[in-house]
């Protein structure tokens, strides 16, 4: 196989005393979609904000294709232009229509014509679903079509991989599911993912691979047909437990 | 109550017997201030005020031009305070944001002098060591740059505030596609950050525009500088200070109207702007 598109190498990031991440190390390979669960403060949420650099890290190595990510700069804005990011609080700009929050980096960016992005805007925005909200302004949306707004705005910039930091968790139950079905969509056209969820069913049908975190450490990584039916860890099989029995359709 | 002022989210709707008790509040207050103002015009009368000559000059159009050149003056002033003021402020903010630690001082440093020290001393320092400096500047810069500077630190921080009101998320969103920290901070934070503050600025405006009634003294001719005229042209004091108060209190109620407006505007857009803008 040919080099992973994230290549997460021994890193460590302390918080003051606070050691949130212990030598941790992951790498994603193509069109692979990585899962990480775990429990509030395991540092899942860290550790997939480390990988643009939203959260520095204190030592070891994350490389984007092979290329060392850069400390900061021009360099660091252009790598962080070929990774998405969907945020739990969608971010989306406030003071922008939905389809300017869209346009606003193909074009500023990566200069595309402004006429070209806009029908790119409209075409992505009609994918997820929010195409007659485009000309709205943020506030005027629901948080399922905010998030959803956001993704396109994400894929506008025809990344190389997406990081979703618990997307669905700041929506209203009856939202959850259309923003999720977005994500399969995507995962089945073959995009690179990294996703913080908390949402076992829509892991256990999407993830190749799961990723169970705790307490700063990978604990167990394996498919989520093994993972979720024999978990190896007993850390893992009590947060399971502790979920009392995800609400599978299988 | 989304449009709601202050009020309404302080207290609640009053019942019957409040209702009453406004009603005869009010009944007294109306009376009382209907005293005060015949007890007003009783002093005026008794000591001569109302006068036919010292109301008469105000029938002539002459006046009026006069005075409405000062007032020309004084926005002219006023603005051009205003727009100098903003730009330092906004120098001042950038500095401020700054990592390194000594610009950030600088910033600080003189944020707080201009904050710290009365108009009054800027202008007596433009005024009178100036000049000596050799700088020649004419009457108008003389007032309009003391006013600049006082506010500019002000000015500053409410830039600054509105600015640190932005979510953070925002920034990160806009890092995340890959603008730059200038480029978020001005396509961004700033359009945000501004929003936040216009009321808060206006007001600031009104407090420049108090300011420049200093003009009078590097002999600018702005309102307050020809009311003096005008007072000892027609040795008139007591009505020509009466007449431009109202002036002043007229603009100054139509700034604080507009910045109520705008941040009624802003709260509100959010749920009125309708689906389609013109692009």
């Amino acid at each position: 196989m040919s080099q992973p598109v994230i290549d997460i190498r021994h890193i460590d990031k302390h918080y003051g005393q606070l050691h949130v991440l212990k030598d941790i190390s992951l790498s994603v390979e193509k069109g692979e979609v990585v899962v990480i669960i775990g429990p509030s403060g395991s540092g899942k949420s860290t550790l997939c904000r480390t990988i643009n650099r939203l959260e520095t890290i204190d030592s070891g190595e994350i490389l984007i294709n092979g290329t060392a990510l850069p400390q900061e700069g021009r360099k660091l804005a252009e790598l962080r232009s070929q990774i998405g990011m969907v945020f739990q609080s969608f971010n989306l700009f406030a003071h922008m229509t939905v389809l300017d929050n869209v346009i606003l980096a193909p074009t500023e960016v990566l200069h595309i014509p402004k006429k070209q992005a806009r029908e790119e805007a409209i075409q992505l925005l009609e994918r997820v679903g929010v195409g007659d909200q485009a000309l709205k302004v943020p506030a005027q949306l629901s948080g399922g079509q905010q998030q959803r707004a956001a993704i396109a705005r994400a894929l506008a910039m025809h990344p190389q991989a997406m990081l979703f930091d618990e997307p669905t968790s700041a929506l209203d139950p009856e939202m959850i599911g259309e923003v999720l079905n977005v994500m399969t969509e995507l995962a089945e056209n073959g995009m690179t993912m990294v996703i913080v969820t908390h949402e076992m069913s829509f892991a256990r049908r999407v993830a190749d691979r799961i990723v169970f975190m705790d307490a700063g450490t990978i604990v167990e990584e394996n498919t989520p047909e093994v993972f979720f039916a024999h978990p190896a860890s007993e850390r893992a099989q009590n947060f399971l437990r502790t979920l009392h029995a995800p609400q599978g359709e299988d | 109550m989304r449009n709601g002022t202050i009020r309404d989210f302080l207290y609640e709707a009053p019942g019957p017997k409040t209702r009453r008790r406004i009603r005869i509040a009010t009944a007294i207050a109306l009376a009382a201030l209907l005293v005060l103002i015949a007890l007003i015009i009783r002093q005026f009368a008794a000591t001569g005020q109302l006068s036919a000559r010292y109301w008469s000059f105000f029938l002539r159009a002459t006046t009026w031009t006069f005075l409405g050149q000062g007032l020309l003056t004084t926005v002219e002033v006023a603005l051009t305070a205003a727009l100098i003021s903003f730009a330092v402020a906004f120098l001042l903010l950038r500095l401020r944001l700054r990592r390194s630690r000594v610009l950030r001082a600088i910033s600080t440093a003189i944020i707080e002098f201009t904050r710290g020290v009365p108009t009054l001393l800027f202008i007596y320092f433009f005024f009178l060591v100036v000049p000596q400096l050799g700088w020649k500047l004419s009457a108008f810069w003389k007032i309009t740059l003391p006013v600049a500077i006082s506010a500019c630190g002000v000015v500053s921080e409410v830039l600054r505030s509105g600015v640190n009101s932005v979510p953070k998320g925002q920034t990160e969103a806009a890092l995340c596609l890959g603008l730059t920290e200038t480029r978020t901070f001005y396509r961004i934070i700033f359009p945000q950050g501004i929003r936040y503050v216009v009321p808060t600025l206006i007001a600031e405006l009104v407090i420049v525009l108090k300011d420049t009634t200093f003009a009078y003294i590097v002999s600018c001719a702005d309102l307050m500088q020809n009311a003096k005229v005008l007072i000892s042209n027609y040795d008139a004091m007591l009505s020509v200070y009466l007449v431009v108060a109202v002036i002043y209190i007229l603009i100054n109620y139509l700034l604080n109207r507009l910045s109520d407006r705008i941040a009624t505007r802003s709260g509100r857009r959010a749920a009125s702007l309708p689906g389609g803008i013109a692009q």
